[in-house]
């Protein structure tokens, strides 16, 4: 059995393509996925800024490769797309894969070092494959030692002591923008998780007039509500976006809904007054082309990743105890992973065993009813289960001996026999027994 | 007495050039106030050395340097003012050192050389220069201004808006101190260009007499007309607007300073 990552995220592709492969429903994908015959078990993860399979398979080079063409044909929708997909892609196997993993949920890989959105996404990524039928009993567990080691990191380092959320970034642009927030006025577009984290800097940051929108106006009204702001529906964009010296958007769709055109018009209403435009939206709610406007200050998620980065540097040594946290997780994981991979193997000798002694009893019985004597018997009985037990790896150690590799073999039995504690007994000529019968 | 005034407050400006430097070198915020209030002592300084140089019998306003020095002062003074409203104080570590330039000029001309060439036209040489020279420092302010807000605004259009070695106001405050320059500066400039006219009629007769001086003036003035009707009249937008001040200021520097030299 062997786990398997492949994906793509942030480090390795532009928004330009990872917006094309973001799933708002990865349970039919993932279910397609499960029915190939290479794949046993899997997770799909797909956030804004990352999309990832993660899957247990009995046949490496079968399943990466499945995964690769999953990628190219069943979430790229055209062909160009299927190109580029596969440039931007990476593999992760084995103990790598569950390091990514656990370092994906604790946000160590994430834009905003440290921000506390992804592992609910983790959650949800992982919560949709268990209700699918996808997630079964080892990627569970890899998964529950994911969510650990998150909060581990949480709680044992500063990593997230001070999160720099997109929201705080996009705070802080604006200061650069705006000398005071006390007369500005913001439109938050969508009602999302993402929407309500901005609502809450927003409000801390001094901004007094909020107001949300959204395709479902009751989700907008009790969001709003709650940080007393007003609600509103999709369709009075172009009313309220003349009025917005910030907007904040992030809501599905295919299309953008902030176009040149509806931007332009807003800004001569507002007579040329500047206006800030954060899209974290994956697909982007704003089409690029409005940043060519003037008064027009357009950052997208990369944008936005692109400026906490400057900040990583002052992370950076909570960040090392972070990644010190991961790495015995996994080792965790891995021995827990690695005994697993045993369990087939002792079952396998424990049954031989069994047969054998069962085998032997019978023997000896049938013996003794042929009037033996009982002590004879039992002498022949226990002498013969010793003998066919050790005849298999007595016989291969033999073989193997004669070769320079085979020398691991001979470290092996000693110690899976504990020998070492009796080197110098006589066991060896016992040995000789079950080879010379 | 006056000699020993600009000097002090030459040094004065200098030190708090320093202290607002390192203020951000380290970065230090209390330091940079303390750079703020050594540029307030620095204006007072001046601002007695000043009045002291005006109260002098003719009054020696028309010499360049005297000049230079007043509009430093002019435009300190602007600064400190705009400082009580928005959060400029990071601008120290330009303004002081450019303070100290204007000054420091000027303490080496003096004692200047007075108004000898003018005699007799009364009060309006003196009002020309105080007054041209007060608009020319605001509208050099609201130059700076708006070369700062291009360099804020071309950060933030790349994307690159941490990477600054100097902690730049926002936009909206470095437009706000353009258009509060150029509202005050452009009517200081006009009344200036008025005394000016008063101040050659007083000499030949004439309001006009059509030198460079008048003619390349009458000019830069109408541009600067130009410039605030489309600021204040037609919503100009604020990057435009910053365009505006730094042309603005470059052809007024040319149409003053440069034609004399020029002619």
């Amino acid at each position: 059995m062997k786990i398997v990552l492949v994906g793509m995220s942030h480090r390795s592709a532009p928004l330009e393509v990872r917006e094309r492969l973001a799933q708002e429903d990865p349970a039919p994908a993932l279910q397609k996925l499960v029915a190939c015959a290479e794949i046993d078990e899997a997770v799909l993860l797909s956030t804004c800024n990352r999309v990832e399979v993660v899957a247990l398979t009995r046949n490496l080079e079968a399943a990466r490769h499945r995964l690769r063409s999953f990628f190219r044909r069943d979430l790229a929708a055209d062909e160009g797309l299927s190109r580029d997909v596969a440039e931007h892609l990476y593999v992760h196997t084995g103990a790598e894969a569950m390091r990514h993993v656990m370092r994906v949920a604790s946000a160590l890989d994430s834009m905003v070092i440290g921000e506390p959105q992804i592992l609910g996404q983790t959650k949800d990524a992982y919560r949709t494959a268990v209700e699918c039928g996808a997630c079964g009993p080892i990627l569970g567990r890899l998964f529950q030692h994911a969510f650990a080691t998150a909060k581990r990191v949480r709680s044992e380092t500063r990593v997230a002591e001070r999160p720099v959320s997109v929201a705080r970034v996009a705070v802080d642009l604006a200061r650069q923008i705006f000398e005071d927030f006390g007369n500005k006025r913001a439109l938050l577009i969508g009602a999302g998780e993402m929407i309500e984290t901005a609502l809450a800097a927003l409000r801390g940051a001094g901004l007094e007039s909020i107001c949300v929108a959204n395709r479902t106006p009751e989700r907008a009204a009790e969001l709003a509500a709650r940080f007393g702001a007003t609600a509103h529906g999709l369709d009075e964009l172009a009313a309220l976006l003349p009025g917005a010296d910030m907007v904040l958007t992030s809501i599905g769709g295919d299309r953008p809904i902030l176009t040149p055109e509806l931007v332009s018009r807003a800004l001569h209403e507002r007579r040329n007054r500047p206006i800030f435009v954060i899209d974290i939206a994956v697909p982007r709610n704003a089409d690029p082309e409005i940043d060519r406007l003037d008064n027009v200050y357009l950052y997208d998620i990369d944008d936005l990743g692109a400026v906490a980065s400057q900040n990583a540097e002052q992370r950076r040594r909570e960040t090392i105890r972070a990644e010190a946290i991961v790495v015995e997780q996994q080792q965790r994981f891995d021995g827990w992973f690695a005994a697993l991979r045993a369990v087939p193997t002792i079952r396998h000798l424990r049954a031989r065993a069994e047969a054998i002694r069962e085998r032997e009893v019978e023997r000896a019985l049938a013996r003794a009813d042929a009037g033996g004597m009982a002590r004879d018997a039992v002498e022949a009985l226990s002498r013969s289960i010793v003998n066919k037990l050790l005849h298999a790896p007595v016989s291969r150690l033999r073989r193997e001996a004669e070769r320079e590799e085979g020398m691991a073999y001979l470290e092996a039995a000693r110690v899976l026999f504990d020998l070492d504690e009796d080197a110098e007994a006589p066991g060896d000529d016992s040995a000789d027994g079950p080879d010379g019968e | 007495m006056v000699v020993q005034l600009h000097q002090f407050a030459a040094a004065i400006y200098l030190i708090a050039g320093l202290v607002a430097g390192l203020s951000l070198a380290v970065p230090a915020p209390r330091l940079g106030r303390v750079a703020v209030g050594l540029l307030a002592a620095g204006l007072v300084c001046h601002g007695l050395a000043f009045g002291l140089l005006h109260s002098a019998a003719p009054p020696p306003l028309t010499d360049m340097a005297a000049a230079v020095s007043f509009m430093a002062w002019v435009g300190g003074l602007f600064f400190l003012i705009l400082l009580l409203r928005m959060r400029l104080a990071g601008l120290v570590v330009l303004v002081a050192p450019m303070a100290f330039l204007g000054v420091f000029f000027a303490a080496l001309r003096l004692p200047f050389a007075g108004e000898s060439s003018v005699g007799g036209s009364g009060s309006w040489p003196h009002a020309h220069v105080l007054l041209s020279s007060a608009g020319l420092a605001l509208l050099g302010v609201a130059c700076l201004a708006g070369l700062l807000f291009l360099i804020e605004h071309r950060r933030l259009k790349s994307k690159r808006p941490l990477r600054r070695p100097l902690p730049l106001p926002s936009l909206e405050a470095l437009d706000r101190v353009n258009a509060a320059a150029l509202a005050v500066g452009f009517p200081l400039l006009t009344v200036g260009v008025v005394t000016g006219m008063m101040w050659v009629q007083a000499v030949t007769g004439h309001f006009w007499s059509g030198t460079p001086h008048e003619t390349w003036s009458a000019v830069a003035w109408a541009v600067y007309a130009v410039l605030a009707a489309a600021r204040f009249a037609r919503h100009q937008g604020a990057r435009q607007a910053a365009l505006s001040a730094v042309g603005g200021f470059a052809f007024l520097l040319f149409a003053v300073i440069g034609v004399e030299i020029l002619v």
